[in-house]
C-alpha cells in the first residue's frame, strides 16, 4: 500500500511536469512540421511569458485586485499577448530572412536569438530568482495520517485541466478551422500550398503565434507550480520540451502530448527510485536512444528524403 | 498599397511596444521580503517609444528606403572589385598568416604579463575554433556539444597528473588522442542523424559528459574539480619559484637568472602558439587532401556525394574525430594554464561561444576564424564597462550575421586549379 | 608677460607631476577581486562595500606606515577562467595584496598564481578547505571553513535527537563540501542519515525529491547550497505537507529566500557567522556604513572589511611592505578586527571562527537559537 501510494505520487509529479512540457513542445513540433527548423528560441518565449504573467500578477495585486480568477485571467491574457508578439517578431526578424537557405543557417540564427532573448530579460529584470506568489493553494490528501500521504494539489489539477483544454482546442482548431486546414496543407507541401493560393507567410506566422501562446500558458502555470523564475529557466525547459517533441514524433501534436508525459514520468521515476542527480542524464539518454532507433519518434510519420 | 503599408507599419510599431514595454519598462524588484513592480526610469520609456516610432517610420517607408539603399554607391570597395585572382589570394592569405605568426612570436617579450596570459586564452580559442571549423564549417555537421571533447582533454591531463604524476608532455598527446577516441565512439552511432537532430544529440552528449564529470566525485572530485595541475616543463626544467617534482631543476636557477613569473607565462604562451600553428597547418593539409574535399562535398550535397561513392559515415566520422582531437589539445593547454579545472568551465555556453567564433569568422575559412577568435576574446576585455552586454551583442551578432552575411566575415573560397591554356 | 605665463605653466605642470609622483610612491595598492557582474554579483557587492569602507576609514586614520591605501577592483564573474585572467592582471598592475576571491572555484586557481608571484591574498568568503590545504605561505582567509560550519550544523541537529536525517546538496563545490561535513558529523554521533543526495543547481522541480523525503519519513533536512534551490524546496515541501525541519548554511541566509519561499521560510535554521554588525564594539562602524547608505549585515561585508584591516595591521606589525614578512607577522601576531580577535595557524586559517545557529523568519529577520 505504502509503495503503491509512493509510486502514484511520483506518477502524479511526473504527469504534472509532463503536461507542461507538452504545452511547450507544441511550439517546437508545429514549427518543425511546417518549416523544418528547430526554433531554439522557443524556451525563451516561454520564459518571457512567465515574466509577463508575474509582472501582471504583481501589478494587479498592487492595484488592489483581489478576485483570484480575474487576476489569473488577466495575467494569462497579458502573457499570451506578449509571448505571441514575441514569437511573431522573432520569426519576422530572425527566421523569415533566412528561410530556404542551408539548414544550418536558420538553426544558428535561432541559437543566436535564444542567447539574445535570455540576455535581454537578464539585463532588464536582473539575474536573481524571483518568487512567484502562491495563488492556488491546498489540495487533496490520500492515505492515513501516520504513514506516507499522497497529495494531489489544486495546482496540479489546474495544470492537468488547462493542458487538456488547450490540447483539445488546438486539435479542433487544426482539424476544423480554415486556418487549421491551411496549416496542415502547408506542412504537407509548402510549395504546393502556396500554388493553391494559401498565404504561406501568414500561416507560418500563425504557427509561431499559436506555439508562443501555448508556451505562455505553460509559463504562467509552471511559474506558479515551481514558485520562482529566472532568465535562464527557459533554456533547459525548452530543451526538455524539444526532447518531448522528438520523443513523440516531431510534427505530430498527439505525439508532443505523449512525448511530454513519457519524459515527465521517466524524470520523476529516475529521481524517485534512483537519484535526482541523474535526471537530466536519463532524459538526454532517452532522446539519444529514440533518435538512434526510431528517428521519427513514437507517433511520427517516416520521412522520405526528398531529392 | 500605401494604406496597406501604413497599416502594417502601425502593427509593427504596436508589436514593438508590446514586446518591449512589460519586460523593459516594468521592473520586478525585491523590496524586503515582497516582490514589487516599479516603472523603469523615464529615459527607458522614452527609448521604448522611440524604438516604436523608428519601427513605424522604417516599415511605412520601407520600399523607398530599400530603393534608396540600392541606389547608393557601394561603400565597400571590395564589393565592386573583381575577386582577386586565385593564386594571388592564396599567397596573400599565407603571407598574412606568416606575418601574424612572426608577430605573435616576438610580441610577448614586449608586453605585460596580463596581455600574454590573455593571448594564451585567445590561442586556446583559436585551436578550439579551428577544430570546430572542421566539423561545422567544412563537414557541415552542427556540433553543439563540442565542449565535451575540450573537457575530455582537460580532464585527461588533470587525472593523469593526479593519479599517475604525468607531465604536460605526456598528457598532451594522451588528452588529444582520448578526445579523438571519444569523438569516434560518440560519433559512430549519431552520425547517421540529419543536421538538426545531430545538433540536439551532440548538445545532449555535451551535457551528459558534464553531468557525469560533476557526479563522479570519487574520480573527478565532482564539483570540487582537480587542482595542482603542473605547468609544462622545458627539458625537465620547471618555471615555478620552487621545484615541485623531484629530479627536476628550476629554469631560473639553471640559467642563473632572477626568478620571474613572466617566464612561465611566456613559455606557456609559446607552447600554445606552436600548437595553434600546428593545428592550423594540419587542418590546412587535410583541406587539400581527398578527405577534406569529401567533407565539403558531403556538406554541399549529401545525396550527390553518396551517389559518387563516398561513405557517409567514414567521411563524417573523420571530421568529427579530427575536430575532437584538436579540442583535446586545447583542453590540455587550458588545464595547464588554469592549474585547476572543474566542470563549470565546460558548460553549453562555452560551446555556443566557440560556435559563434566559427560562424562570425566565416565557416570554413581559417584566417577568418582566427581573426574572429581574437575579436571575440579581446573585445570584452577592452570594453569591460560593456561586459554585461557582451552576450546580448553576441546573440544579436549571430542573428544579424546569418541574415546579412551567412558566409561570415572572411568567407572561404574554394581552392581550385585551372588547367593552363595550351600555347 | 608671455614668458612669465609660460614659466607659470611649466612650474604648475612640474609641481603637479611631482605631486602625482609623490602620491604614487606613497600608495599601497589593495586588489579587490570578486564578482561585479554575473549570477552571484549580490555577494560581490557585500565584498566591495566592506573593502571600500575599510580603506576609507584606514586612510582617514592616517593610512599605513604613513601611506594611503588604494583599492583596485577587478571583476572575475566567479568564473575560474576569468579569475586566472584577473590574477595575471593583478600581477601586471603591481598589486601585492589581494582581498578575494569570492567563489572557492575562482580562489583556488588564482591563489596558485598569487603564491608563485609573492602576492598576499586574504579571501573573505571562500570556505572550501582546499584553498588553504596546499601548504601555501601567502594565502589566508577571514572566514570559517566548510569543515567548521558543517560540524556546527551537525552538532545542532544531533542535539535535537532526531530519528532520521536527510542531507541534500546542490552538487557544487560549496554545497557538497558542507553537506559532506554535516553527514560525517551526524554519522559520528550515531544518527541515521537516511538520504544523501544531490540536486541540480538551477533546477526548479523538486516534487520527486520531496516525495522521497516524505517516504523516508525524516525529521530534519540539511541542505548544502544556495537560496534559489532551498527556497523552492521549502515552498514545494510545504505544499506537499512534508513535516520536517530544514537547515542550511550561510549561502541561504538572505532575504531572497523569503521572496521565494514566503511563509514556508518560517522556522528555517541557518548557520551563520555571528552577526558582527550587532556586536557592541562595532556600533560605530555600523553607523559609518549606514551613513554611507550601505548595509553592513551581509555575511561577507565585515569579513571583507577585516581582510583589509588585517593587511594594514600586518604591514604595521611587520614594519615591512614585503608580503612574505607580512605573512609571517600575520601568523605570529594577534589582531583585533570587527570579526573578533584573529590568530592564524600555519595553514592560514583562523584558529577560531565561530558559527552560530539562527532561526529564520518569514519577514526576513533572524533570531539566534540556543
Amino acid at each position: 500500500m505504502q509503495d503503491l501510494l509512493y509510486f502514484s505520487q511520483q506518477l502524479i509529479n511526473g504527469l504534472t511536469i509532463g503536461s507542461a512540457y507538452a504545452l511547450i513542445a507544441i511550439g517546437y513540433t508545429m514549427v518543425y512540421g511546417i518549416i523544418g527548423m528547430i526554433n531554439f528560441a522557443h524556451g525563451e518565449i516561454y520564459m518571457i511569458g512567465a515574466y509577463t504573467a508575474l509582472i501582471a500578477i504583481t501589478g494587479l495585486t498592487a492595484l488592489g485586485a483581489a478576485w483570484l480568477p480575474l487576476i489569473l485571467i488577466v495575467a494569462l491574457v497579458c502573457a499570451m499577448i506578449v509571448s505571441s508578439s514575441m514569437g511573431w517578431a522573432v520569426e519576422r526578424v530572425a527566421y523569415r530572412p533566412v528561410r530556404g537557405r542551408h539548414r544550418l543557417i536558420p538553426l544558428i540564427s535561432a541559437i543566436g536569438m535564444s542567447i539574445f532573448l535570455q540576455n535581454y530579460v537578464h539585463l532588464a529584470q536582473g539575474s536573481r530568482n524571483i518568487g512567484f506568489p502562491d495563488l492556488i493553494e491546498g489540495g487533496f490528501q490520500f492515505g492515513s495520517d501516520d504513514a506516507f500521504q499522497m497529495s494531489l494539489s489544486y495546482m496540479q489539477i489546474t495544470i492537468f485541466i488547462t493542458t487538456l483544454i488547450c490540447m483539445t482546442a488546438l486539435s479542433l482548431f487544426i482539424s476544423r478551422s480554415r486556418t487549421g486546414r491551411a496549416c496542415r496543407a502547408v506542412s504537407q507541401d509548402l510549395g504546393m500550398a502556396s500554388l493553391l493560393g494559401i498565404d504561406t507567410n501568414r500561416i507560418i506566422s500563425a504557427t509561431f503565434i499559436i506555439g508562443a501562446a501555448l508556451a505562455a500558458v505553460a509559463g504562467l502555470l509552471l511559474g506558479m507550480y515551481y514558485g520562482s523564475i529566472d532568465p535562464l529557466f527557459g533554456f533547459i525547459a525548452g530543451l526538455k520540451a524539444f526532447t518531448a517533441a522528438v520523443l513523440g514524433g516531431i510534427g505530430s501534436i498527439p505525439g508532443a502530448m505523449l512525448g511530454g508525459l513519457i519524459l515527465g514520468v521517466s524524470e520523476s521515476m529516475t529521481s524517485g527510485y534512483l537519484s535526482g542527480e541523474y535526471k537530466d542524464v536519463v532524459s538526454f539518454g532517452l532522446l539519444i536512444l529514440i533518435l538512434l532507433f526510431k528517428p521519427t519518434g513514437l507517433l511520427g510519420k517516416p520521412e522520405v528524403e526528398k531529392i | 498599397m500605401a494604406a496597406n503599408n501604413y497599416k502594417h507599419a502601425l502593427f509593427c510599431a504596436i508589436v514593438t511596444l508590446i514586446i518591449s514595454f512589460p519586460i523593459l519598462g516594468l521592473n520586478l524588484e525585491a523590496e524586503g521580503v515582497k516582490i514589487t513592480v516599479t516603472g523603469a526610469e523615464t529615459s527607458t520609456h522614452i527609448a521604448i517609444l522611440l524604438a516604436a516610432v523608428v519601427v513605424f517610420v522604417f516599415q511605412a517607408f520601407r520600399d523607398s528606403f530599400m530603393g534608396a539603399l540600392g541606389k547608393l554607391p557601394k561603400l565597400n570597395p571590395l564589393v565592386n572589385k573583381k575577386p582577386m585572382e586565385q593564386s594571388k589570394r592564396v599567397k596573400l592569405e599565407s603571407w598574412i598568416m606568416t606575418g601574424l605568426v612572426v608577430l605573435a612570436l616576438f610580441w610577448p617579450f614586449f608586453v605585460s604579463r596580463g596581455s600574454v596570459d590573455l593571448a594564451t586564452l585567445v590561442l586556446i580559442y583559436i585551436m578550439l575554433a579551428l577544430g570546430l571549423n572542421v566539423v561545422v564549417g567544412l563537414a557541415g555537421l552542427l556540433d553543439l556539444g563540442y565542449v565535451a571533447f575540450y573537457a575530455v582533454g582537460a580532464y585527461t591531463f588533470a587525472l593523469l597528473s593526479e593519479y599517475l604524476g604525468a607531465s604536460f608532455w605526456v598528457a598532451l598527446p594522451a588528452g588529444a588522442l582520448l578526445a579523438a577516441l571519444f569523438g569516434l565512439v560518440l560519433g559512430f552511432p549519431v552520425l547517421r542523424l540529419r543536421g538538426d537532430y545531430l545538433a540536439i544529440v551532440t548538445l545532449g552528449f555535451g551535457e551528459i559528459i558534464r553531468i557525469l564529470l560533476n557526479n563522479w566525485t570519487n574520480l573527478t572530485g565532482g564539483p570540487n574539480g582537480i587542482g595542482g595541475i603542473p605547468d609544462p616543463t622545458l627539458f625537465g626544467m620547471e618555471f615555478g619559484r620552487r621545484v615541485k617534482e623531484e629530479g627536476n631543476t628550476s629554469f631560473h636557477e639553471t640559467f642563473g637568472i632572477a626568478y620571474s613569473g613572466e617566464h612561465k607565462v611566456i613559455f606557456l604562451y609559446l607552447i600554445a602558439l606552436v600548437l595553434a600553428v600546428i593545428t592550423a597547418l594540419v587542418i590546412r593539409r587535410f583541406m587539400r587532401m581527398p578527405v577534406g574535399r569529401a567533407w565539403e562535398a558531403l556538406r554541399e550535397d549529401e545525396i550527390a556525394a553518396r551517389s559518387l561513392g563516398l561513405s557517409r559515415t567514414a567521411v563524417k566520422l573523420s571530421a568529427f574525430t579530427i575536430g575532437a582531437f584538436f579540442a583535446g589539445f586545447a583542453g590540455t593547454v587550458f588545464a595547464s594554464k588554469q592549474g585547476f579545472i572543474s566542470p563549470e568551465s565546460f558548460v553549453f555556453l562555452e560551446s555556443a561561444i566557440i560556435l559563434a567564433i566559427v560562424v562570425l569568422g566565416g565557416m570554413g575559412s581559417q584566417l577568418g576564424v582566427i581573426l574572429a577568435a581574437i575579436a571575440v576574446t579581446i573585445l570584452p576585455e577592452l570594453a569591460r564597462e560593456f561586459s554585461e552586454y557582451r552576450m546580448l551583442i553576441f546573440g544579436a551578432a549571430m542573428v544579424l550575421m546569418m541574415v546579412w552575411r551567412p558566409q561570415g566575415m572572411l568567407p572561404m573560397r574554394r581552392i581550385h586549379i585551372k588547367l593552363k591554356k595550351q600555347e | 608677460m608671455t614668458i612669465s605665463v609660460k614659466k607659470l605653466v611649466t612650474a604648475v605642470s612640474a609641481s603637479v607631476a611631482l605631486m602625482a609622483a609623490g602620491h604614487a610612491a606613497a600608495e599601497i595598492k589593495i586588489g579587490v577581486a570578486g564578482p561585479i557582474t554575473g549570477p552571484v554579483a549580490q555577494y560581490g557587492d557585500m565584498q566591495f562595500s566592506g573593502t571600500r569602507m575599510a580603506i576609507k576609514r584606514i586612510n582617514e586614520a592616517g593610512g599605513v606606515m604613513g601611506e594611503k591605501l588604494v583599492a583596485v577592483e577587478y571583476d572575475d564573474v566567479c568564473d575560474p577562467k576569468q579569475a586566472v585572467t584577473v590574477a595575471n592582471r593583478l600581477v601586471n598592475d603591481g598589486v601585492r595584496y589581494v582581498v578575494g576571491h569570492l567563489c572557492s572555484s575562482s580562489t583556488q586557481p588564482a591563489s596558485d598564481i598569487y603564491e608563485d608571484e609573492g602576492i598576499l591574498m586574504i579571501t573573505p568568503a571562500s570556505t572550501s578547505p582546499e584553498v588553504t590545504s596546499r601548504g601555501y605561505e601567502l594565502i589566508f582567509r577571514t572566514i570559517g571553513l566548510d569543515s567548521m560550519q558543517g560540524p556546527v550544523a551537525g552538532d545542532y541537529i544531533a542535539s535535537q535527537n532526531p530519528e532520521k536525517v536527510a542531507v541534500i546538496h546542490d552538487k557544487q563545490q560549496y554545497g557538497e563540501g558542507i553537506a559532506t561535513a554535516v553527514r560525517d558529523t551526524l554519522k559520528d554521533k550515531g544518527i541515521e542519515v537516511a538520504m544523501f543526495e544531490g540536486v541540480t543547481a538551477g533546477n526548479k522541480d523538486f516534487s520527486s525529491l520531496i516525495t522521497k523525503l516524505k517516504q523516508a519519513d525524516v525529521d530534519y533536512v540539511y541542505f548544502g547550497g544556495y537560496h534559489p534551490e532551498l527556497g523552492l524546496i521549502l515552498r514545494q515541501a510545504e505544499q506537499a505537507n512534508l513535516d520536517a525541519v530544514f537547515m542550511g548554511p550561510e549561502g541561504v541566509g538572505n532575504n531572497d529566500i523569503n521572496t521565494i519561499a514566503g511563509e514556508a521560510a518560517e522556522g528555517l535554521l541557518v548557520t551563520l557567522p555571528p552577526s558582527f554588525d550587532e556586536k557592541e564594539e562595532n556600533q560605530e562602524l555600523v553607523k559609518d556604513f549606514e551613513a554611507a547608505n550601505e548595509d553592513p549585515s551581509g555575511p561577507f561585508v565585515l569579513t571583507s572589511y577585516s581582510a583589509v584591516k588585517l593587511i594594514a595591521d600586518g604591514i604595521e606589525a611587520a614594519d615591512s611592505k614585503d608580503p612574505f614578512d607580512v605573512a609571517a607577522a600575520l601568523r605570529s601576531g594577534t589582531f583585533e578586527t570587527p570579526i573578533g580577535t584573529v590568530e592564524y595557524d600555519e595553514a592560514g586559517d583562523m584558529k577560531s571562527f565561530e558559527f552560530v545557529v539562527f532561526e529564520w523568519h518569514s519577514d526576513g529577520s533572524k533570531t539566534p537559537v540556543n
